[in-house]
């Protein structure tokens, strides 16, 4: 074996197929389809991690709530979910308004989400999202995503309102307006455009004075101590909660664009895949080409001792010195520009967020998809590889040595 | 020059009824016509003739580089076309070593690395390999050019690197097709020389095809190839 990826190495880099013909245009066909592959699916795995960082850090890994009622027993509805879930780390209160931000004249329709201060560290990720001021929640404080922020240029320190209208039977028109005076302390990133542009978040006593809904609350949101066992987590409790009430996980939350994301990657994948496929095929007729000009070598080869299969099994190892150098220069490449990709996007709006919902898009690279891509681009390459590989193994000694 | 004729007690290579026919569209054209002799072990056999006379078709079925239409070529009592394509290989590995009118080095390979080749085909250890074929070319007078690639020799060192690597396996037979052709003369005259001083040496079985009637006229035996047949 050692000796046929020394033969085809030293036939491989020669001057002659290094500094001549369509070779090195064939590899460099290679490497580029397989730098595409990486980045197309690290950006595709990024956008999923994006999401699904924001959704965990504001939203938390679960979300418990009673289906069309608020909650009222907060110790008696913790320890239950406690009781039934073994894998929850921490969990707090929160509830949910919809709103209207009015500031100078100008009004905008928000989602109140008011939380526990004191437990807000220990169950969501949001500090780490602070863009401007620090994150203070007291009764009369809030913190705002950075969309509104721009849109309204709301800046830290100042003073907004936030009116929410409540039914009520003594007015003529079936609703009376309560508002609250808030002052910002912080402007956050939330990681999605439209919480970015709509989401607030409060202390959730204040979100409980402004709705009148007393000590009452909306569901809890739970961290869990291994993110990924969301979903067995989601089912063990909504089938020991019962009917009453409903546990979304970040997947469940955005259920449509993760289903989407995951049929988009076996499309690209594929779609990409085809590059490598054409310059495999490259490859294939380069060697075809190479063959033809190395008859001679080959029938000394055969001349000297080398059967057959001992020949093809040589110009198989080029197809794998081929594609392992195309995948190893294709992967670095690939990383490359996953690093350009964030640097124009720190830098030039590339990612428009009421498109992708999203307005910086994080890449990832798993070892599953590099797994995936190497296999499929050595496969290919044994492929194109093995008919050129085969032809030259038949070839008649003699009329190598006539070509020589 | 050594012209002694040494006594021969067993044929080593017994070719019977050869015939080798090419099939050029709707004609046939039988190279090869019912050719019939035995070589003795350590035997320097010259196979002599004009050009298209078929010396070299004959030399390549001897060395198993090409198949006859008909008849059989017995090496030590084994039918060689009986072999497989794996075990052909390894029979030419181990028992034949060729040298051609044109050198058929590996470009990309050193001379010391082309010399090296059969004995890594074989499985031989690199090393030992290595030391056996900076052996060869010290004995060739090219210890100089062992890490020189073929474009970087001259026209008589090509092919002693290519007789190096033809005999670094010990072979039992040495085949030549027209090893002095493409050489000037005094070159040739060498090559010649170094043929029989390798003989002596090794006890080398050697068959030789040449045209060139002052070389053939140093062999104890030569067979005259005319159009397919010994004359």
């Amino acid at each position: 074996m050692r000796l046929n990826f020394w033969i085809a190495y030293r036939l491989l880099f020669s001057r002659q197929i290094l500094f001549g013909g369509s070779a090195p245009l064939s590899f460099l066909g290679l490497v580029l389809g397989v730098a595409a592959l990486v980045a197309s699916m690290a950006v595709m795995s990024g956008y999923v991690e994006t999401l699904k960082l924001a959704m965990t850090d504001v939203t938390s890994d679960l979300q418990v709530v009673r289906r069309g009622k608020l909650v009222e027993d907060w110790a008696t509805f913790s320890k239950k979910i406690k009781e039934q879930e073994p894998r929850i780390e921490s969990m707090m209160r929160f509830g949910y308004a919809e709103a209207v931000m009015a500031r100078k004249g100008q009004v905008s329709g928000v989602l109140f989400q008011g939380v526990e201060e004191a437990e807000l560290a220990k169950v969501l990720n949001i500090t780490k999202r602070v863009k401007h001021g620090q994150l203070q929640l007291g009764p009369d404080q809030i913190a705002i995503g950075i969309g509104l922020s721009k849109k309204y240029n709301v800046v830290v320190g100042e003073k907004i309102y936030l009116v929410v209208p409540l039914a009520t039977p003594f007015d003529s028109s079936g609703f009376k307006r309560q508002s609250k005076e808030f002052v910002v302390t912080a402007v956050i990133d939330f990681g999605k455009n439209d919480w970015n542009e709509r989401l607030v978040i409060g202390n959730l006593k204040s979100l409980q004075q402004l709705t009148e809904i007393g000590d009452r609350y909306t569901g809890a949101f739970i961290k869990l101590k291994d993110r990924e066992t969301a979903n067995e987590a989601a089912i063990n409790l909504e089938a020991k909660l019962g009917t009453g009430f409903s546990v979304m996980t970040w997947y469940d939350v955005n259920r449509n664009i993760f289903e989407a994301v995951v049929i988009e990657r076996a499309v690209i994948f594929f779609v990409v895949l085809l590059i490598v496929i054409v310059a495999a095929f490259n490859i294939s007729s380069t060697l075809y080409v190479f063959i033809r000009q190395k008859y001679s070598d080959i029938a000394i080869l055969k001349t000297l001792g080398l059967s057959q299969k001992k020949i093809r099994l040589i110009f198989l190892s080029q197809g794998l010195i081929v594609g392992t150098l195309g995948t190893i220069i294709g992967v670095i490449i690939g990383y490359d520009l996953c690093f350009a990709f964030m640097y124009l996007q720190d830098h030039y709006a590339l990612i428009s967020g009421s498109v992708y919902k999203i307005d910086k898009i994080y890449t990832d690279i798993r070892f599953i998809d590099l797994f995936a891509i190497c296999a499929a681009t050595q496969l290919i390459c044994l492929v194109a590889t093995y008919f050129p590989a085969y032809k030259g193994s038949q070839l008649e000694v003699v009329e190598g040595l006539k070509n020589g | 020059m050594d012209n002694t004729v040494y006594s021969f007690k067993k044929s080593i290579i017994e070719v019977a009824n050869l015939t080798k026919t090419y099939s050029t569209g709707a004609s046939e054209l039988e190279v090869l016509k019912d050719i019939s002799f035995s070589i003795q072990q350590g035997e320097a056999v010259c196979l002599l003739g004009a050009s298209g006379a078929g010396k070299s078709t004959l030399l390549q079925i001897i060395g198993t580089l090409d198949r006859p239409t008909s008849g059989s070529v017995v090496f030590q009592g084994e039918d060689v076309f009986a072999l497989n394509d794996e075990n052909l290989a390894q029979f030419r590995n181990k028992k034949m070593g060729f040298v051609f009118q044109f050198h058929h080095l590996i470009q990309e390979m050193t001379a010391l690395e082309n010399i090296m080749l059969p004995a890594l085909i074989a499985g031989d250890d690199p090393e030992e390999s290595k030391a056996e074929a900076l052996k060869w070319l010290d004995f060739m007078g090219l210890g100089e050019r062992a890490e020189h690639f073929p474009p970087q020799l001259s026209g008589g060192e090509l092919q002693r690197v290519a007789i190096a690597r033809a005999l670094i396996k010990k072979p039992e037979v040495l085949l030549a097709d027209e090893p002095t052709g493409n050489l000037d003369s005094e070159n040739s005259q060498k090559i010649q020389d170094l043929f029989f001083e390798l003989r002596n040496k090794l006890g080398l079985t050697l068959v030789v095809v040449t045209h060139d009637m002052a070389f053939a006229n140093k062999f104890p035996r030569v067979f005259k190839v005319k159009d397919g047949r010994f004359a």
